[in-house]
């Protein structure tokens, strides 16, 4: 018998089951009707492109648009998200050292799948609420910029890329992701290299390296709120059109390729097939897993590389612009795959962490009445309703992917090559969501 | 060399898959519907591991064994319902702990010897995954339909 109390080896970094996989008929009817739209998109729709950032929208009532954007909203916000930073961390520190720390729950529940569900519902609100930034503004008024270097432009988005794939591989490729001291080593480099970027480069590096910050403002293109280009003010308006307002800049397609292949391997690394070729090799399995993730990633960077040029009439310099052009198209598609394979997490487990926030140094404490309240588990209590919810959002996401590949495409591509230079995108496309429902029913 | 698409003829041409890809996905539904459109079939609830001739206990029963530093099975998968009572039997040479990721969790430790029973049942529907910890295996994956 060990003294010590037993350090939990979580698979996923959290505790508790899996959801089920989906049933075949679901897989089969969300991939005809994906093919379906494809298809009727390419034929039916459309044949001169209407979606515009700068497309007006409907501004929102004065008093409103003026409180989100006054000073003291946002030092509240910040000061809030920044307390609350301050909370998980002494939960981390001086709470259990075992299972039931609340630090995996925040870390990769709250924070990797809250973050989508908050940028969809209101915009980029990792720039108003991270505490990196809050932490940087508080020093910057007392210590000068020691540094004065500009940030590099040709790095664009590469850093948060390295960033997602760092956090992507604690959670799936790493020995034991659910170890505390593993998620507090992965905040302690990452505090460390916003706040040394920041004090070299200013707070550019926050909007180019903060993986967060990066995932917050992709995701955030599919919400309905955008700031009118000309007056600045916040506006409601079609997601469509907020779309191509994804900043293209070098490492973009990267950035949304992490996203995508980390999900669709997730998946993937759950199968018993899977983890028999692991236990098997004699390489060890932090190693083959690295690879399998970086496969994955490569995988979908390569494809949708390969879809966006294949066209005629077209000069090399634009053929080389084109995948970074058509990069937006893959935003409605990973976040529709994140949510078909988080869901339950994020309203599961995240009710169990918050209870586990009311009581953090797991003393007994009932903040707010939470510590003791009961986990609701709704959605995996009905599994074909959670089911029809996981294809409802694959299809949804591939379906909105098409429509913005499509009116993007109508905009880049010349008169006569509009249908035939399409086809290779949406053929890659219908190749995603099929091998995403694939991997949900789980083979 | 002509690259022009008329837009008579694409259009004709789209007509045509667009109509054709509805048909397949209108039988496709169709069979869809006529099948089972609940949880994927289970498998009958009775061990498929065990050696016969033993007293079985009711529900789901998996035998594991623990020798020389590897465990059997690994990376099984077997169905199971929700407040079935699942059994495991273990047979082992060393200390090890099974972790069961069910809601709640589980931990039952294994000490080296052998005829040791393990009974847990689960409230809610998921995939259940039973690990070794010290060997870092995952011995069987219980898919718990309602």
């Amino acid at each position: 018998m060990t003294a010590q109390p037993p350090a939990v080896v979580l698979a996923h970094g959290l505790g508790g089951s899996a959801d089920l996989p989906i049933p075949f008929t679901y897989a089969l009817i969300g991939a005809a009707w994906a093919l379906t739209f494809t298809f009727a998109v390419v034929a039916f729709a459309w044949r001169t492109p209407r979606f515009d950032p700068s497309n007006p929208g409907r501004p929102m009532p004065q008093w409103l648009a003026r409180a989100i954007d006054v000073r003291v909203t946002r030092w509240a916000v910040a000061a809030v998200a920044l307390l609350f930073a301050v909370w998980v961390a002494l939960a981390a520190l001086f709470g259990p050292q075992s299972g039931e720390n609340a630090l995996p729950g925040v870390f990769y529940v709250l924070l990797w799948v809250g973050l989508v569900a908050a940028s969809l519902l209101f915009g980029p609100v990792w720039r108003a609420i991270s505490p990196m930034r809050s932490v940087y503004r508080l020093i910057s008024r007392t210590l000068p910029r020691l540094g004065g270097l500009r940030y590099p432009q040709r790095w664009g988005y590469y850093p948060a890329a390295l960033g997602l794939f760092a956090f992507v591989w604690l959670e799936l490729a790493s020995p034991d992701p659910g170890s505390l001291t593993a998620i507090k080593g992965w905040l302690l480099g990452y505090v460390a290299v916003l706040l040394v970027g920041a004090v070299l480069c200013g707070d550019r590096w926050f909007a180019r390296a903060d993986p967060f910050e990066v995932y917050s403002v992709v995701v955030s293109r599919l919400s309905p709120w955008r700031r009118n280009p000309e007056t600045g003010s916040i506006v409601v308006g079609n997601p469509f059109d907020n779309l191509p307002s994804l900043p293209v800049r070098p490492g973009t397609l990267a950035v949304l390729a992490v996203l995508l292949g980390s999900t669709a391997f997730d998946s993937f690394s759950a199968r018993p097939q899977w983890r028999g070729f692991v236990d098997g090799l004699a390489v060890p399995a932090p190693l083959v897993r690295t690879a399998g993730l970086l496969i994955f990633i490569a995988v979908v960077a390569v494809t949708f590389w390969l879809a966006a040029r294949p066209t005629g009439g077209v000069d090399s310099q634009q053929r080389r612009a084109l995948p970074g052009l058509m990069a937006h198209s893959l935003i409605p598609i990973v976040v529709g795959y994140v949510f078909a394979h988080y869901l339950s997490y994020l309203i599961e487990q995240g009710q169990q962490t918050v209870i586990r926030l009311a009581d953090p140094l797991g003393r007994g404490w009932n903040l707010l009445g939470l510590g003791e309240a009961d986990v609701n588990y709704v959605l995996s209590l009905h599994p074909s309703v959670l089911a029809t919810i996981k294809v409802g959002c694959v299809v949804a996401g591939h379906i909105a992917g098409v429509v913005a590949a499509h009116d993007r495409a109508l905009r880049l591509l010349p008169p006569g090559h509009q249908l035939t230079g399409q086809l290779a995108m949406m053929l890659t496309m219908v190749g995603y969501t099929f091998t995403g429902l694939y991997l949900l029913f789980g083979g | 060399m002509t690259g022009r698409i008329r837009w008579a003829g694409a259009k004709r041409l789209g007509d045509l898959v667009g109509t054709a890809a509805l048909a397949v996905a209108l039988v496709v539904t169709g069979v869809g519907c006529g099948t089972s459109a609940g949880p994927g079939a289970s498998a009958p609830s009775t061990s498929a591991v065990s050696p016969p001739g033993q007293e079985q206990p009711a529900g789901l029963v998996v035998d594991i064994t623990i020798a020389d530093g590897t465990a059997a099975p690994t990376n099984a998968e077997l169905q199971g319902r929700v407040g079935e009572p699942i059994t495991l039997r273990v047979s082992s040479d060393a200390t090890d702990e099974l972790h069961v990721h069910a809601i709640p969790e589980r931990t039952f430790t294994v000490e080296p010897r052998a005829g040791q029973s393990f009974q847990f049942s689960v409230e809610v529907p998921g995939r259940v995954e039973v690990e070794l910890h010290d060997l870092r295996r995952t011995v069987v994956t219980i898919q718990v339909q309602p």
